[in-house]
């Protein structure tokens, strides 16, 4: 019961369930899982590159510790919307093997479409001239 | 004690799957976390620490309702047997029942022991149809029918004590053991809706 599941029983079962489902269908995301797949869409990338990416581009505001972005990262495998790349040692930092991560296109259109809620609902706080001009 | 090691003890608050699974990625980013901070400041402790307060339980509660799901399929399954074995012992019962009705009957019978041999058909009777109520996921009606059987069981084993060790056991242990199973709390269970 315990341990990994084997991968043909993750792609019947887990991957061909999500398959069918539209975007839309996993918003609103959380923050975080939306900073994660957003520093994904700019390649494949390991935790650390992550971490640090969400950081600089929240200009520190999102901090995710390791519990938090591998958590994270479990529910975008196991919903498939990120796949693991090939394990390999980043020149930057050392020569210890580190587990690479990519969107795959269903994490591309979710992170898409979340982008479009998002910019709809500032289009919104904007005629309201909540943002952009000077507050109401 | 180095921050690695005291890292490594609080990785055990996370679940021993997700640790198999992850816990090295973590410690690695940990490292990498602790070579661009100063590991000896408070701040940098309490966002380690809010961050496996914050994770660990999620992550437990995630695992643990998986669990469930996966020990509720699996009941699912179980209860579909016991259900089968159920009818096909009801049927058996009935049978026996029957049969010994026809060879106590070549003899002196009484009004006690042809009560008896009632009861056990009526509690074989009343276990067949637990079984098929189970099938067809009517579990109050199995609990009613099973509830039934089993006072019927009782009636007939003190009106003839002479049951066999095999009536018995299927008399009082299948009920009680799909009591049991039927009361046990679980989570979206057909059979038990």
């Amino acid at each position: 019961m315990a341990g990994r599941l084997p991968y043909y029983i993750e792609y019947r079962y887990i991957a061909k369930r999500h398959a069918g489902r539209p975007p839309e269908a996993y918003l609103p995301l959380p923050p975080a899982t939306f900073h994660i797949l957003l520093a994904l869409a700019d390649g494949e990338l390991h935790g650390y590159a992550i971490m640090k990416g969400v950081a600089a581009r929240s200009e520190g505001t999102v901090r995710l510790g390791p519990g938090t972005l591998y958590g994270s990262l479990k529910r975008l495998l196991e919903a498939g919307l990120v796949e693991e790349g090939r394990e390999r040692a980043d020149p930057e930092r050392g020569d210890e093997r580190r587990r690479y991560y990519r969107l795959t296109p269903l994490g591309l259109s979710v992170v898409r479409a979340e982008a479009r809620r998002l910019e709809g609902m500032v289009r919104a706080a904007r005629r309201k001239k909540l943002i952009g001009e000077r507050p109401a | 004690m180095s921050a690695e090691r005291i890292y490594r003890l609080l990785l055990r608050a996370y679940p021993p799957d997700f640790r198999a699974e992850y816990g090295r990625e973590m410690v690695l980013l940990f490292r990498d976390q602790c070579r661009e901070s100063d590991v000896r400041t408070v701040r940098f402790w309490a966002m380690v620490l809010s961050d496996v307060a914050r994770s660990a339980p999620a992550l437990r509660a995630a695992a643990w309702r998986a669990w469930v799901n996966e020990s509720t399929q699996t009941m699912e399954v179980i209860m579909k047997l016991a259900a089968m074995l159920t009818v096909l012992l009801g049927v058996f019962g009935i049978v026996g029942a029957v049969v010994e009705w026809v060879a106590g009957s070549k003899g002196a019978i009484d009004g006690t022991y042809v009560l008896a041999v009632v009861l056990g058909v009526f509690a074989n009777v009343l276990l067949l149809g637990a079984g098929v109520a189970i099938l067809l996921r009517r579990p109050h009606a199995a609990r009613l029918a099973l509830f039934a059987s089993l006072v019927s069981v009782v009636a007939a084993r003190l009106l003839f004590p002479w049951m066999s060790y095999f009536s018995q056991l299927v008399g009082f242990g299948l009920p009680v053991a799909l009591l049991i199973a039927l009361y046990w709390p679980r989570r979206a269970s057909p059979v038990a809706q």
